[in-house]
């Protein structure tokens, strides 16, 4: 089930009364919330569904075994033995593929006939996200950030189905608390809520819908075959692209945790009108930068062993960071270019730190646009179906600029101007429509959220394309 | 109740850039409060009981100024008992729609968006009427037509390549415009029209036979590559003529009329004086859906066998069968190579093996046409340029 369905809506307006209904007897709620989660899941193929309970069986078995553990060593084996599963199994779907090609070719340069494999592996939605936030929830147990809970709480947790299949990673520390006493049936923030469904709608399936179709797919299939300035636009077309795509997605699951009144932290805060690449990973996919630097980056060693330490410890976050999206050198690129990024910041600013601190911010605007047209260069290689056409992309940019561009159009410069344009915009503007939607009566309340609908499916195209991060 | 809360104030002596940031944080920090404590004092919160009347209601006015695409939707989901019904409750809230006026809406916003027939469900199958077939040999030929000389193209006058058809073609389209990047004598227009779950069974949920003809006119190909039939192998067709009834997939009625829609497109395409190239349905992981595409290819192969000048069929199945001669997900090419060919659905093509299926027709573009000699005659002016 995806959010923008008429089948998820359905499911979704008979799952809000019975959450409510059944919240004042909190464990009732869990075991209600977990049923109606796995349907979620499993709607889409229920063989999936005993993946993720064993997913949730296994972290609860070892989270126990490490909370009543007192030796050290001993916690450390359980912890080893509790990650190595979890990270076997999404290490077992994500590249299995790239596994078997691999020692295809390997066969064959040693002369060893294989057999053809006729089958291949299907990438489960969401396992990325609940995988890692099965991780934290281990490692913190293991930190003693966190104590473990009842097997109830935990599955409702981890399965909790507005952020299962594309996040925000939410952590045991912000969402168990949540999860421990009813919430209060008489607060429930609404506005804030169909604010978010809306905005999230409106971005996935006007916006990036839109631009995919328009420019960014057919230029990204074959570069060679479009003008510079084609390239140029299709390269910032994706960059907002992604953004509506993942972003919508995100706003309308923390929308929905509204409505069952749970709280769920930000995934995006205007990434694009950041004014360095650290400032950019503050702002983008927050829950996994944070996630990135929490159980990778310190545990690396941070910043805490020397410059170059500290540039190691970036890179190889990135480097992972970009793996986690796929086997691909386009992957590895793209998460290196972002390491190198940040390793070159850091340098800097611990140049300019010596000599005159905070000297460079009448440039904020140049080093926002600088940020910006680095990020765009990088997802050249993210975009890109292999290195070759990203290479065809970079090299399109400069060598036909006197070529018809027919597919830069009005609409697609105006998506784009929006897409980017609306992250400039002050906080008190989005908060001010929420709060005046608050305060109007259900029949504009109502109106509100059904045309909304409406300009979306209307504007939007036919049917629904797959949202970008469920293929990670 | 709502509670007040307290701004967290912004220190002074900050230079520009760390204001901006600890506004920013100080935004990050009223977000996340916003989360976990009351929401701010300017939005009011309410109970979870208005918020679901608000839902329901919103969902219930949006049901009726979207009723005519919803109607469409509906009409366009594979047959079964879920089709019944949604076409039945969305053509009553269409009605319901449309006497209140609520429909307009979404009218004038189409229209102004230049999209107003997207709502129209057109089931009209506009082909020419199906010339007597050519006598043929038993291996295919034409007897009585002698083959005409090879249509030569060049930079000045290139090849007109447009690639149209249901989700199967995407992958190979897009490998067939890379792989005829540098032919200067072929030119891409129209790029690849890819249009997922649509066919020639059901012209109610995409109506190819208006479509190609209006493509046809509008970018005057030279050469049409297709692909049609992976949403065909069921036995439900819409359009069709009066008087005929079709019930199963591959039932006779059935295959004469999928047959009168492939000729149909056929002779849509030579009439506008272009070559069709018809790439074959692959076999898939599911043997039955193989059987049922096996039937699909000797339809269009028996079509295409009537108009040996005007159309080509590049096979699939036996192109990426693996050893056994059925379905395989990885291929071996001739380098030694292992490549996985296929998408993890066991039907679409991967992007390598959409290279594989494009090679072929590029041989059968450089078989049919003569897209070179134009080096020759400019590498001879060059030459006679130079001896004068």
């Amino acid at each position: 089930m995806i959010f923008p369905t008429a089948t998820f809506t359905i499911f979704f307006l008979v799952v809000m009364p019975l959450s409510w209904l059944t919240m004042p007897h909190v464990r009732l709620w869990r075991i209600f919330i977990v049923g109606a989660s796995l349907v979620f899941y499993g709607w889409w193929d229920w063989h999936f569904v005993f993946l993720l309970i064993g997913c949730t069986l296994w972290t609860h078995f070892w989270a126990i075994r490490i909370s009543r553990e007192q030796r050290s060593a001993a916690r450390r084996a359980l912890l080893t033995v509790a990650l190595t599963g979890l990270l076997g199994t999404l290490a077992y779907f994500k590249y299995f593929d790239f596994f078997v090609n691999s020692s295809h070719n390997l066969a064959h340069a040693a002369g060893i006939g294989m057999p053809d494999w006729t089958r291949t592996i299907v990438l489960p939605v969401g396992i990325s996200f609940y995988t890692f936030m099965a991780i934290s929830y281990v490692v913190d147990v293991f930190r003693r950030d966190l104590r473990p809970v009842g097997l109830d709480r935990f599955a409702a947790y981890l399965t909790f189905f507005p952020h299962l299949v594309a996040g925000p990673i939410v952590r045991g520390s912000e969402l168990l608390p949540q999860m421990r006493t009813p919430r209060d049936p008489r607060r429930v923030d609404s506005s804030r809520a169909f604010f978010l469904i809306g905005t999230g709608l409106f971005k996935k399936v006007v916006i990036a819908n839109y631009l995919a179709t328009h420019i960014v797919d057919p230029v990204f299939a074959v570069p060679g075959a479009h003008s510079s300035p084609e390239i140029l636009i299709a390269i910032y077309a994706y960059a907002v692209q992604i953004y509506a795509d993942f972003s919508g997605y995100t706003d309308m699951a923390i929308g929905l945790a509204l409505l069952l009144g749970f709280t769920f932290p930000q995934n995006f805060d205007s990434p694009y009108a950041a004014g360095s690449v650290q400032d950019f990973w503050r702002r983008w996919h927050m829950t996994l930068s944070r996630w990135l630097r929490d159980y990778l980056y310190i545990p690396l060693g941070g910043n805490r062993k020397g410059r170059f330490r500290t540039t190691v410890n970036l890179m190889i976050t990135m480097l992972l960071g970009g793996l986690w999206h796929g086997a691909a050198w386009t992957f590895v690129i793209w998460g290196g270019l972002h390491g190198v990024g940040l390793a070159t910041e850091r340098w800097f600013r611990e140049r300019r730190g010596a000599r005159r601190a905070g000297s460079s911010d009448r440039y904020i605007w140049l080093r926002r646009l600088a940020t910006f047209n680095f990020v765009c260069f990088a997802w050249i290689f993210f975009r890109s179906d292999s290195l070759s056409l990203a290479w065809q992309m970079i090299t399109g940019l400069f060598t036909r600029w006197g070529e018809p561009s027919p597919l830069v159009t009005l609409g697609v410069v105006v998506w784009i101007v929006v897409g980017i344009g609306t992250q400039y915009l002050p906080a008190r503007i989005p908060q001010g429509v929420m709060a005046r939607l608050s305060r109007l009566n259900i029949a504009w309340q109502s109106l509100a959220l059904g045309a909304t609908l409406m300009l979306a499916n209307a504007m939007g195209p036919q049917g629904v394309a797959p949202f970008i991060y469920f293929r990670f | 109740m709502i509670t007040r809360r307290r701004q967290p104030t912004l220190p002074s002596g900050r230079t520009a850039a760390e204001r901006s940031e600890l506004r920013r944080q100080a935004r990050q920090l009223q977000d996340d409060q916003d989360g976990a404590g009351p929401p701010p004092r300017r939005r009011r919160v309410t109970s979870a009981w208005r918020a679901l009347a608000i839902a329901l209601a919103g969902v219930v006015l949006g049901l009726l100024l979207d009723a005519p695409g919803l109607h469409k939707s509906a009409v366009n989901q594979p047959e079964g008992w879920q089709r019944s019904v949604a076409v039945e409750l969305t053509g009553r809230l269409d009605r319901i729609s449309h006497a209140v006026y609520l429909d307009r809406p979404r009218a004038e916003l189409k229209s102004a968006l230049g999209r107003a027939q997207d709502d129209r469900i057109d089931t009209n199958i506009d082909i020419p009427i199906a010339a007597a077939p050519v006598p043929t040999t038993t291996n295919g030929e034409a007897a009585t037509q002698r083959p005409p000389g090879k249509t030569a193209f060049s930079p000045a006058h290139p090849l007109r390549l447009w690639v149209a058809g249901d989700s199967l073609v995407i992958s190979p389209g897009y490998a067939l415009l890379r792989a005829v990047d540098n032919a200067r004598s072929i030119k891409s227009v129209g790029g690849v029209d890819g249009q997922v779950a649509t066919g020639l069974e059901r012209p109610d949920v995409f109506n190819w036979f208006t479509s190609i003809r209006e493509k046809l006119k509008e970018l005057k190909p030279s050469v049409v590559v297709l692909t049609f039939g992976a949403n065909d192998d069921k036995g439900y067709m819409t359009g069709l003529p009066k008087g005929v009834t079709v019930s199963d997939f591959g039932d006779p009625a059935w295959e004469h009329e999928y047959a009168r829609r492939v000729a149909g497109v056929l002779d849509l395409i030579n009439r506008a004086g272009a070559y069709t190239v018809w790439i074959g349905l692959p076999f898939t992981r599911d043997p039955g859906q193989s059987a049922r595409f096996e039937r699909i290819n000797a339809i269009v192969g028996r079509e295409i066998v009537k108009r040996p000048n005007t159309a080509a069929f590049v096979q699939t199945d036996l192109l990426m069968a693996g050893r056994t001669g059925g379905f395989a997900q990885y291929l071996r090419l001739n380098n030694g190579e292992t490549v996985d060919a296929r998408a993890p659905d066991g039907v679409h093509f991967s992007a390598d093996g959409g290279a594989i299926v494009a090679e072929k027709v590029v041989e059968q573009l450089y078989r049919k046409f003569d897209l070179t000699s134009w080096r020759r005659h400019r590498t001879n002016g060059a030459t006679a340029t130079a001896s004068r």
